[in-house]
Formats: structure tokens, sequence, C-alpha cells
């Protein structure tokens, strides 16, 4: 059974009322062993194209006795070995899947793993705000989504109360359970609250988990398979479809099927948890019915013993009269457009030349177009200027330098960051440029960074603060950099959202658990010599926080990892790294959030299945095509800045107001500080002084003038009042850029000498202007094209110009003009 | 040794005495058989009536003096004409100033063999001024005026032409050969106008070379070997790293055709654990004659490694290699036939540490290390394992039998060529190592007496003493033993088997002494302190030799 991307809206309110055709899902259906169900979907398609949940609407039958069919629940069970069609019918349209039920008389074999940690999984007991959390509840720990059911059996069966520090039980072991009378058991009576229980009730006393439960512990609590070493465990959640689409009220159900590790599957649709990331935009039952709610897209998790999936829900509005047929210039627009059209969401227009060259002149280069650069753009009747812009970007020297200030912000080149003297953190610098500059393959770069060694720039990266940072904090720093996934919860317990434990989070710190500082060199010290170790009976070596046992270097996958004794193990890792699908899909994430201000998966570094991708197929596809071309990150960029989806206009359509998610529009994004000052600096023709904040050998320096914000090799170093207020970041961890205004930069905007100073001093451009004795109009045009890369418009002139006469003294005006466009929205935003 | 010694009136002196300080010297590059005007800044150097240069080969006189007001304090400025003579040895000299209140400590004058011109007036720090280099090789005087200045310079080059340029600091910085308090550590780059689709205009890096390392005792001087690859006009910058600037940032250009080399730095004093100190086979007696015993030691036998083999050696033994490709090590073996107290040394005459970091071990016949260079503590604050590589071990070794010893690089990856060492494994040799005097110049005050510390390392259970002789005093003064305080120093939490890496250090303290009646010395004496071995009731040859200039300056 094929469970792809099936994109269906449910449009009972303006679907044409007959379907032109009917599928039911799964298509195929295998029911293996005694009693095995499956639920089923009837999916309409309509003429208008949209696709529909119809399962509670058509008329289900079966044709032959090896299975049952209850039709108001849309489940078929098996009853005797043999094969049958499943048909269904619905205002003359028909359907047919074919139906298989082997070993009917073979009843599945009951395991702890599966069968009882399931019912505490879907009850929500070892959720993360209830057992499963750090602690545990009411003194009962149970692993977080059942990913130790060994554990989770000795807490149940043997009792005890859990730490977090130490592998120790503390207190009398009591057991939690009662075989005399099992449903005494605590396990059983909290939840069915037939005693006290601080979490409410999660088990009515007539259901069947509730019977499995008291079965389960009169028939002697048994472990099951596992204990002869035979246990079949889940391996993977899916769920069909993957983007349930519905129209605000409208239903649409989900179906979840269960991969075991022996390669059976199992409809899983009524044993998990289902819960919505956004109960606002759509509710889902505990059945998988998913409802909208209001216009918008969530995430629906689903949990299982062990595993975590999630499905899409997006809400939907009317259909679009005359939907319009946009360009697609490639990959890109075919997933953006395709979603899009499902979606009932029109993308804008393509943008203006001057909003294009703007746009793509300041994501690529951090630069504002010249403004003869912006005219002759404008005036171009060349049908591929765009893309011959592109190249020209690309391949010019302001393009390394906003990437280097880009990766010097992500890999944190910064005085107290990476070493106290500013020496060390500008080799570091230059390494990056010197990568950018050679477009130097991502995953090359990555792999050096990973297993510096020695005294080069790279190895400064491991001395923060000039010491070697702990293994935790470098190995997940390195995991959100290079996979874009946040482990750091994993370190001093199992992460709570998702399957990652806190024994797979230190075998991965475990990578740089050798990592030693011998005098000014950063190396990985060898397990198999002494050097000098015992003179102070010291060791390196990892040791587990809990367990306090040493722990060796293990892959997030469990692959196996060579690791010589007297090499590094972290050159193991780069390789293991750069060739899983996390380290393209992490890297093409992260530019595209670089290109559209929120990353198809965001933030762009908290990859998890409880925070999916809006475009799962499209972020698939460039990490794909970023493979596929050696890891090259100017071809990724040309590929984003080439697509028309890119270079849709800002403005919105009626159909697109409310949609942020889905690229039908370019949204306008706030301006990192250094990008913002440089093009006040740009517009006003004026460049910043800067001084060091820091001094250096008794003297304080300064950079050499005309220096751009973006080209400061140690930013730290440098004070400015404006880079504080518009959000540098500290480089002392890996920096988040917060984008919201604030009350200092008003007042800064009002009074501060970034905007101030600049307006018509000497130099300058507007200064320059009036030496020469230009017009008003030719003034309106140069500000217009160095700020916005446009010429005004007519209302904009005669507006100026209105203001102009009524100021009277026409310096003053121009001065507040020029002080009115830097500090506009038009001007500190790109759109 | 000879004086240039010239009297020139100037204002009497102020009212108390002034230690003088010489700051800096700008210009500070001459040429041969050139005279050229330096300023030179500082502090107490009001009044100065003469240039101490030590040689004939470099007259000096002044010509001028001036105060300056700044942010801290007054400076003065005493311009010099130094005239050199055409057979002058190019390098650099010591010179001093002279003032009321004595000699001023010491600043580099460097003559060199290429042409010397001095940097136009006015500002070059756009590629529009840029001074244009009319001919290599050519030495520039430069200074970098204020913060945030570069010098640009223009030069033309043909298609596969090779420059050598080299920015030397005139103030360099802290820890560095010669450094003090401040520094100016300058960067090079070189640019070509090829413009940009934003500015035509713009000048694009295509080379630079700040020192790739930052290491106290290192220079920081910039050097940068370029090729170019087009023919054209390319533009050179130089710039203080971090922007600084101001009267003190002098520097030299030197721009060479080719990869010229400039001439290693011999070390003269003897430096008992540098890395690039020569390890000759003639060591224990060069060790013997520090100890002031008799040279009776046959030279050593020096073996190659690396060639797969292990070698078995007799010690005393150099061991030559290099680590060629990551991970590699070398072995060799010996036999110790009784109890013996033996010693390492390491030196790595092209690349040493941090960039190659050989770890040396001695290995028992079971395989079992039993010593390596690598020194252990633990951290005094957070109690934390620290470890370092030593240029030098010494190891009781108690059992006989067959021990290995192995070098490799402490990284895992790194290798090279240039990855040399030499090995020495030999018997200990009591002796004194490094010997140090702590006097650059001393300025008495009749009745006033200041001391001089002389640190000596006893290496190898050096059990003897060392006696500091000190000759040409001038009339009025004396040298005395003395002893001084000394604070005692928190002893580290752990500190592993530290006394196989570091010396026990003891120290002497001399005492200068002018008499209330000594006369004002109108010159400076070169006062003679030597330092010798004493053992077995017999001196030594010296130790360190040291000339240092001692002037007996009026009280007002």
């Amino acid at each position: 059974m094929k469970l792809g991307v099936l994109l269906m809206a449910a449009s009972a309110a303006w679907a044409a009322p007959k379907p032109v055709s009917l599928r039911i899902y799964p298509a195929s259906i295998d029911l293996r062993g005694a009693g095995a169900t499956q639920r089923l979907m009837a999916v309409a398609a309509y003429a208008d194209g949209t696709e529909a949940d119809v399962t509670a609407r058509v008329q289900w039958k079966v044709s032959q006795p090896a299975a049952t069919l209850d039709p108001a629940e849309a489940r078929l069970t098996a009853r005797a070995d043999g094969a049958a069609k499943v048909e269904a019918a619905l205002d003359g349209a028909r359907a047919q899947a074919d139906v298989r039920v082997s070993r009917s008389d073979l009843a599945r074999a009951f395991t702890f793993a599966r069968d009882v940690e399931g019912i505490l999984t879907k009850r929500g007991c070892n959720s993360a705000a209830c057992h499963g959390g750090v602690k545990g509840r009411g003194g009962f720990k149970l692993s977080a989504n059942a990913l130790y059911p060994k554990d989770d059996y000795d807490w149940i069966v043997k009792g005890g109360v859990y730490q977090v520090l130490t592998a120790e039980v503390k207190g009398a072991r009591v057991p939690r359970i009662d075989a005399q009378s099992p449903e005494k058991s605590s396990l059983i009576a909290k939840p069915a609250m037939t005693v006290p229980h601080g979490g409410g009730k999660r088990l009515e006393k007539d259901s069947a988990d509730y019977k499995a439960l008291v079965e389960w512990v009169r028939s002697g609590a048994p472990y099951g398979e596992a204990e002869a070493g035979k246990e079949v465990k889940l391996a993977r959640l899916e769920a069909f479809p993957s983007m349930a689409v519905v129209p605000v009220e409208g239903e649409h159900r989900l179906l979840v099927t269960a991969r075991f590790s022996d390669g059976h599957t199992q409809d899983y649709t009524d044993q998990v948890l289902y819960s919505s990331n956004n109960g606002d935009v759509a509710t889902v039952t505990p059945g998988g019915i998913v409802r909208g709610k209001r216009l918008g897209e969530t995430a629906i998790l689903i949990r299982a013993a062990g595993q975590v999936a999630s499905a899409g829900a997006g809400v939907i509005g009317p259909p679009v009269a005359s939907y319009p047929k946009a360009a697609r210039n490639n990959f890109i627009d075919d997933h953006v457009f395709d979603k899009l059209r499902r979606f009932q969401i029109a993308p804008s227009e393509l943008s203006t030349d001057g909003e294009f060259l703007r746009r793509v002149c300041l994501d690529l280069t951090g630069t504002l177009p010249p403004t003869g650069r912006a005219r002759e753009f404008i005036a171009s009747r060349d049908p591929n200027k765009r893309e011959k812009v592109v190249d020209a970007l690309i391949a010019s020297p302001e393009f390394v330098d906003y990437w280097t200030f880009r990766y010097s912000d992500l890999f944190r080149v910064a005085i107290f960051a990476n070493g106290l003297t500013p020496k060390f953190s500008d080799k570091y610098w230059e390494w990056i440029r010197a990568n950018v500059e050679s477009n130097r393959p991502y995953d090359d770069v990555a792999r050096e960074r990973l297993s510096a060694q020695g005294y080069g720039p790279v190895s400064r990266h491991f001395t923060p603060y000039n010491q070697i940072g702990t293994p935790p904090d470098t190995m997940a720093e390195e995991v959100r950099v290079f996979f874009g996934r946040r482990m750091d919860c994993a370190q001093c317990h199992n992460h709570p959202y998702e399957n990652w434990s806190q024994d797979q989070f230190w075998g991965m710190a475990a990578f740089f658990g050798r990592l030693f500082k011998m005098g000014t060199i950063v190396v990985d010290h060898p397990t198999n010599m002494d050097l000098s170790s015992k003179d102070v009976d010291g060791k390196v070596e990892t040791l587990h926080p809990r367990t306090k046992v040493p722990v060796r270097p293990a892959l997030l996958d469990n692959s196996p990892v060579e690791v010589p004794a007297d090499g590094t193990p972290r050159r193991a890792l780069a390789g293991w790294m750069v060739r899983h699908p996390y380290f393209a899909e992490a890297a093409v994430n992260r530019i595209w959030g670089y290109f559209f201000a929120r990353g198809i998966v965001d933030p762009v570094d908290d990859f998890r299945i409880t925070n999916p991708p809006t475009h799962p197929e499209l972020l698939a596809a460039l990490a794909k095509d970023f493979r596929d071309n050696g890891h090259d990150l100017r071809h990724l960029m040309k590929r984003i800045v080439t697509s028309r989806t890119y270079q849709l206009s800002h403005r919105s359509n009626a159909s697109n107001k409310a949609d942020v998610v889905n690229y039908s529009r370019s949204l306008p994004r706030a301006i990192d500080a250094e990008v913002l000052l440089d093009m006040v600096s740009h517009a006003t023709g004026l460049p910043e002084t800067f001084s060091t904040a820091v001094s250096e050998g008794g003297s304080v320096g300064q950079a050499p003038w005309g220096m751009r914000a973006i080209n400061l090799r140690d930013p730290d170093m440098y004070y400015s009042r404006f880079l504080e207020l518009y959000g540098r970041p500290n480089r002392g961890a890996i920096p988040e850029r917060n984008a919201k205004p604030n009350l200092g930069q008003a007042l800064h905007m009002l009074a501060g000498s970034t905007y101030l100073d600049r307006l018509d001093a000497k130099g300058g451009r507007l200064g320059g202007l009036l030496e020469s004795g230009a017009a008003d109009e030719k003034i309106f045009e140069d500000f217009f094209l160095a700020a916005f890369a446009r010429t005004p418009d007519a209302e904009e002139t005669a507006e100026l110009k209105r203001v102009l006469t009524a100021r009277g003294d026409r310096a003053a005006a121009l001065r507040e003009f020029v002080w009115a466009l830097i500090g506009s929205r038009e001007f500190a935003e790109n759109h | 040794m000879r004086w240039t010694w010239l009297v020139v009136v100037l204002s009497p002196a102020a009212a108390a005495r002034v230690e003088p300080v010489a700051l800096s010297a700008n210009p500070f590059t001459g040429g041969k058989g050139a005279s050229f005007t330096v300023a030179i800044r500082g502090t107490g150097i009001k009044g100065a009536t003469a240039i101490h240069t030590g040689t004939a080969a470099l007259q000096a006189s002044i010509v001028g003096a001036e105060s300056e007001d700044g942010s801290k304090g007054k400076t003065d400025v005493v311009r010099v004409r130094f005239e050199s003579a055409a057979d002058a040895r190019a390098g650099r000299y010591a010179i001093r100033l002279i003032a009321p209140g004595g000699i001023s400590n010491a600043l580099p004058i460097v003559i060199a063999e290429e042409p010397v011109v001095h940097e136009p007036a006015g500002s070059h720090d756009t590629p529009e001024t840029a001074v244009v280099i009319g001919g290599v090789p050519v030495v520039f005087n430069a200074h970098i005026t204020k913060r945030g200045e570069s010098d640009f310079f223009a030069i033309d080059a043909k298609a596969g032409q090779q420059f050598t340029f080299t920015a030397v600091s005139g103030l360099p910085a802290p820890g560095s050969a010669g450094g003090n308090a401040r520094g100016f550590d300058p960067s090079l780059a070189i640019y070509e106008a090829s413009g940009s689709w934003f500015d035509p205009k713009r000048i694009n890096r295509i080379a630079a070379n700040d020192e790739p390392l930052w290491v106290l005792g290192l220079p920081t001087d910039a050097r940068l070997v370029h090729r170019f690859a087009k023919a054209g006009r390319y533009l050179l910058r130089v710039e203080a790293f971090s922007g600084q600037g101001g009267p003190d940032y002098s520097y030299q250009l030197k721009i060479r055709e080719g990869d010229a080399k400039d001439p290693v730095d011999i070390e003269a004093a003897w430096r008992e654990r540098s890395y690039s100190r020569y390890l000759s086979a003639n060591r224990l007696n060069e060790l013997a004659e520090r100890g002031g015993k008799a040279l009776e030691h046959e030279p050593m036998e020096t073996y190659g490694m690396g060639d797969g083999s292990e070698p078995r050696i007799k010690i005393p033994a150099n061991l030559d290699g290099a680590i060629a490709r990551p991970g590699e090590f070398h072995r060799a073996r010996f036999q110790l036939d009784a109890s013996r107290d033996i010693a390492i040394e390491i030196s790595t005459p092209n690349t040493a540490p941090p960039e190659f970091n050989p770890i040396v071990r001695l290995l028992d016949d079971k395989g079992e290390e039993v010593a390596t260079n690598v020194s252990v503590g633990r951290g005094a604050c957070t109690g934390a394992m620290t470890k370092s590589l030593q240029s030098k071990a010494i190891v009781p070794l108690r059992n006989p039998g067959e021990y290995t010893v192995e070098v490799r690089e402490a990284t895992a990856d790194l290798a090279g060529a240039n990855f040399r060492y030499r090995v020495q494994v030999r018997q200990q040799v009591p002796h004194a190592g490094d010997v140090v005097i702590d006097a650059d110049h001393i300025n008495l005050t009749p009745g006033e007496s200041k001391t001089m510390r002389v640190t000596f390392d006893r290496e190898e259970d050096y059990r003897g003493a060392v006696a500091v002789l000190t000759g040409q005093l001038p009339p009025g003064v004396q040298a005395v033993a003395s002893a001084d305080f000394e604070p005692d120093k928190d002893p580290p939490p752990t500190k592993g088997k530290r006394e196989r890496f570091s010396p026990r250090t003891e120290r002497s303290v001399v005492a200068f002494i002018a008499s209330a009646d000594a006369a004002a010395t109108p010159e400076p004496a070169m006062v003679q302190v030597t330092v010798h071995p004493v053992a077995d009731g017999k001196i030594g040859a010296a130790l360190a030799v040291r000339a240092i200039p001692l002037m007996v300056v009026p009280k007002q």
C-alpha cells in the first residue's frame, strides 16, 4: 500500500454534488492474524479538482465472508482466510479495493512493549505532561512515549521511585500491580479513578483497554516476546493523508498504519493518541477525525508506543473564481503552486522590476542596488534580465561579503565566543570568507569544522572562552547547525517530544568527549595512550550523567562506527553527518529561511516530528537538488531566487491576505541590523565609523573609513548603538536575531546620530545634490532609487512638492524628506 | 666600544629627575651610507643631550625637540639625525637617548641593504592616493598616523612575477621579540581594481597575510609572498590589526622580488627549552661546560627515523625524522643495563608548536608508558586536568631493560615534510640552564641604590653555584651582593610530575650603590655583567655576558 501524499479538500459546501470519481483507501487491504481489522476511507473527486472525505456518506459492501464490514465505523474485520473485494458507492460513482485475509486462526502473541505500553500511550499516561515527564508524576515514572519499555515494566512490576541524576531507585520498591486483585492495582485503579488520581479519569471500567490491563495483571504480568528475544518492534507510523485539507467546519478522517520491524503492517488508526498543534485552526477527535476551525495550517500529532508521527491539517477558504495560471520557472514553483491550488490560494502577481531588484540585491548581497543600476534594470527590455542580474550578483564580491557575514553569525565568529584574543576569531573569519569566495561544497566545510584539530583557524571554534567547550554543549551546537535539530533536552532526560533518548544524546556527545586543549592546540586525546594522565589520576572520558558509566561514541541511528583509539572520532561523525539526509535538509531549509523569512520547517533549526515541514516534498526536492549538485550553496540560492515563487510581489490578493506559510506572496521582513545600517549609509552617502569597544595593546582602534557593518570581522569589538538597538546578536550562543521593533529604535530614529547626523552632512548624497543645484524632482528620484530601487510615482512627487513648498525652507524640508525616507517601513523592510 | 656623543644646548632639566622613557622612533629605517632624521617620542626625554648608538657605524645628532600635549599628558619629541656608514652592517641597532634623567631604554633603528624611501607627506588611505612603488627592491618608511588609517601602495607587476612583501612594526606587539607594553601589529593585503556590479571602482582583495598565529614570544610582523597571475597595477594595503594608529605607529614596508627569505635570527643567548635550539652531537660537552666541568664526552651518534624500521640505538643518541603523514609515528629501541637518570630533549628545526606538536613517549619492554614530554596538572580554579607539551623531560629510569622511544604528532590529522624533529636521548649532565639578567639600563642619583636580578635554572640536578661578576663601574658606584623579598606563590593544587619539566630556578641580586658624593657621569658607563658556574671550587666559562649602560645623574 502506498501512502503517498494526497491532498484532499472536503468541500461539502461548494463541491459539485456528484463526484466524478471515488477511491478507497487503502487500495489493497491485507488482514493478517485473528481478528485483524482495517479502517477504510472513501475519497470523492469533483469536477472542480477538489476532493473530499466521503467515508460517512458512501454505501459499503464486501463481496465475500472472509471479512465483515461495519459500515458505521467503515471498519473491516478478518473472519477467515481468503480474498474479497470491498466496494463503495456514492451518487453513481463506485470504487473497489482488494482484501486478503491470511492466518486468521493465529492469535498475535502478547508483548508488554506493544500492548500495555500502547494503552498507556494512547491514554496519555506517558506523555511529557504526565508520568513521561522528566521526573514522572506522583513518584511514578514512565519513559516518555514508551521509549524504554523494559524500564517501564520494572517501574510497574517492581515499583520504586525514579531519580533523574542517578540510576539508583529511591525508596522501597512497591509493585504497582496486584496479582491477587488486579482491579486494585494502582496501575489500573488510578486511571479508572476508583482511587484518587491527579491525572483524572483515563480509563473507563468497561473499556477494552481496562479489561486488557486487568487480564494482563491476572495472567501474571508477563513481559512477552522480548524475554525470548523475539520482540517485533513498531518501526514507523504512517498517516494518511499526509495533509488533510478541510474547509471551516469540514471534517476529514486520518488513517494510521503501523510498520513493524519484521516488515508487516497493521492498521493503527484506533490505537494511537491524536492531538492538534493548534486547536484554533483544527481539532482532532480520539478517532482521528480532523475538523477545520479557521483558515490556516497546523499539525496533527500521532503517538503510539515508541513512535510519533504527524499529519498536516489545512483549513481552506472558499474556491477562487478564475484561479490564475501562474508561470512556473522550476520545481520549486511546482511544489508551491500545486499546494496553493489545493488550498484555494491564488499567488500574487509577479513583482515589479524595482521590487525584485531591491529584494534580490538585499537577499543575495545585503546591499542596495546603486541608482544607476536600478535605472538601467527597470529600463531594460531583456526578457532574461532577472536571471542575468542574479548571475551578476552571485558572482559579485558583495555576495562574498554578505555570506561571510551570514555564516560568521551562524558559525559564531566572535572574540568572546572563540577565544579571548581577536586574532583567533579573525582567522576563523578568514576561513569562512575563503570558503564562501571559493564556493566550497558545504559538506566539505562542515566536515572540516566538525573535525578541526591543532591550532588552525577552525579549531578555534572548539575553544569558546579559550577553553574546550563541554561535549554536550559542543555536540548540541553541531547538531543544531548542521542537522537543524535541537537535542538539548535529551541531555538531562529522554526528549519529551521526540524519539531521542538521553543515551542517544550522550552517545553523540561522546564523539566530542576526547576533545582536549593541549597547551594551545585542540586534539582528540587518544584512548590508547596515557600521556601522563596518571600523574594526576586523570582520565579523558565521557560519563553518562545518570549511570556514571563511560559512554562510547554512538551515532543517532545506531549505525556502527569505527573510532580509532589514536584518531579523531569526530572524523567518523563528520562523515556520517554530511551523508545523512538531515544534513542537506537542514542546509536548504536554513538558506530557504534566509530568502523567505521563514523556513519550510520553522524555526529553521527546530526540525522535529512535532514541528513538521509545510512543504515536505519541496524540502526533499531541494535537498536532493542540493546533494545532486555537490552541496553547492550558490546553485541552491540561484535555484531559489530564479523561481517564480521568490519573485512574487508582496502585494496580496483576496485569497492570500491571511497566508503566511505557503509563499503565495513575498512577506515583508525586517532587515538585519548590520544590513540596515549599511543601507542608511548607502542612501545618505555617508559611511559609518566603527571604533573598537575592546582595547587591544592599550590602544583603541577604528575600522578603516568606509568599512561596512557586514564586513566587520569581529563585530563584538566595535561599539555601535545602532547595531545594539536593531538586534545585533550576541554570538556567545548560536545567534537568534530579534526582528521585533522596540522603543529604543524609535527614539534613535528621532534623535540618534545614525539618522540625524547624516541628513545633509558634507560628502553625503543630499549635500552633493544640493551643491550641484539639482532640481527637487531629481533629488526625489535619486533618493527613491537609492532607498527603494524605484522612482516616485506622480502622486508621491506631487505630495513631496507640496510639502516642500509648505515648509518654506527648502534645505530643511529636504533634510526631513531624507529622514522620513530612511525611517520609513518601506525602507526598513525587505519586501 | 665606541660612542657617539654629541652635546647640544637645550633647556635646563626639570626640577625633579624624571626617568627617560623612549616610546617610538619614526621612521626607524635608513639605508647604508645615508643620513635620515628620526622623531623619537617619549617621556622624560625633554632636554636630551645625546644619542647612544653603541657603534661608530651609526652616528647620531640631536637636531630639534618639541613637546606634544596628548590626552595622557605631555609627550616629548626629540628629532635625531642619523648617519650610517657606507659599510655599516645591515640589521637592527639599539639606540638610546641620554637625557637629564639619565639614559633611556633602547629603541631599534634598522639599517637596510635595500634602497630606503620615505612615505611621501599626506594621506595615502585611498587607492587614488596610493604611493607608487617605483622600483624593487625597496624599503619604505611609513606610518599609520591615526586610528582607522590604511596606507595604500601601488605596484606594477608582470604576469607570473612574484614579490615578497614584509611589514615590520616599529612598535612590536606585546610579548613579541622586543615588544613593549602597547604594540602595533601590521596587516598586509593585495587588491586589484576589478570592480563589481555595484561599484566599478571597487578594489577586491586577492591576497592577504596576517600571520596565522598570535603566540606570546612570536613576532606579529606581516609577510606575504604573492605571484601575480595577470600583469597590471595592484594595490598593497597596510593597516594595523584592529585599526589602531597614532604617532608611534611607524612601520617598515620591504618589497623584494621572488620568494625572498629574511635571515634567521640566530639565538645568541642560551635557550635551554626553545624548540628551535640546536641539539648538537656535542651537546654533552656543551652542557658540561655550563656545569663548570671538564669536556670529556664523545660526540653522540645520530639515527635516521621514519623509514619503517625501529632502529636499535645506543644512548646518548640523536634521532632525526619528520612526521610526513597523518598518524605516522616513529620508534627506536635501546637497552638500559643499569638504573640511570636520562634526559630527553626535542627540537623542531622547521616548524614549531603550535603548528607541529611533537609527542615523545618512552615505553618499557611491556609497552607501558614510562615517561612523555606531556606535562600534566590540574587547574587551580576548576581542578580540570591540563596538559602541555614540553621540549625537554628528565626521566629517572630505575629498571634495566629494553625501552622504546616513540615520536608522533599530537593531532591525528596534521603532518608534513616540514614536521621535522630531532630528539636527543642522553644521560643527564648537571648544568646551569637559562640565565636572565633583568636590567636594561640603570640611572642612579648620588646616594641612590638599585638592584639587578640574575635568575638561573638548575638543570639536571646541578648543585654548583653561580657567580655574578660586575666590571667597568664608574667612580663612586659599587656593586654588592644583596637579597630582596620574593613573595611566596601558592603551589598548584596538583602539579603532576612537574620536576620532570621545570627546573629549579634561583636568583641572585646585585645592588648598585652610588655614593653620596658620586660624580655625575657625562656619558653612560657600560657595566659588564658576567655570570659563571662555580663547581668543584673552580669558576667556569661565562654563562651570560651583558653590558648594561649605567649613569650617575644629578638629583635635580
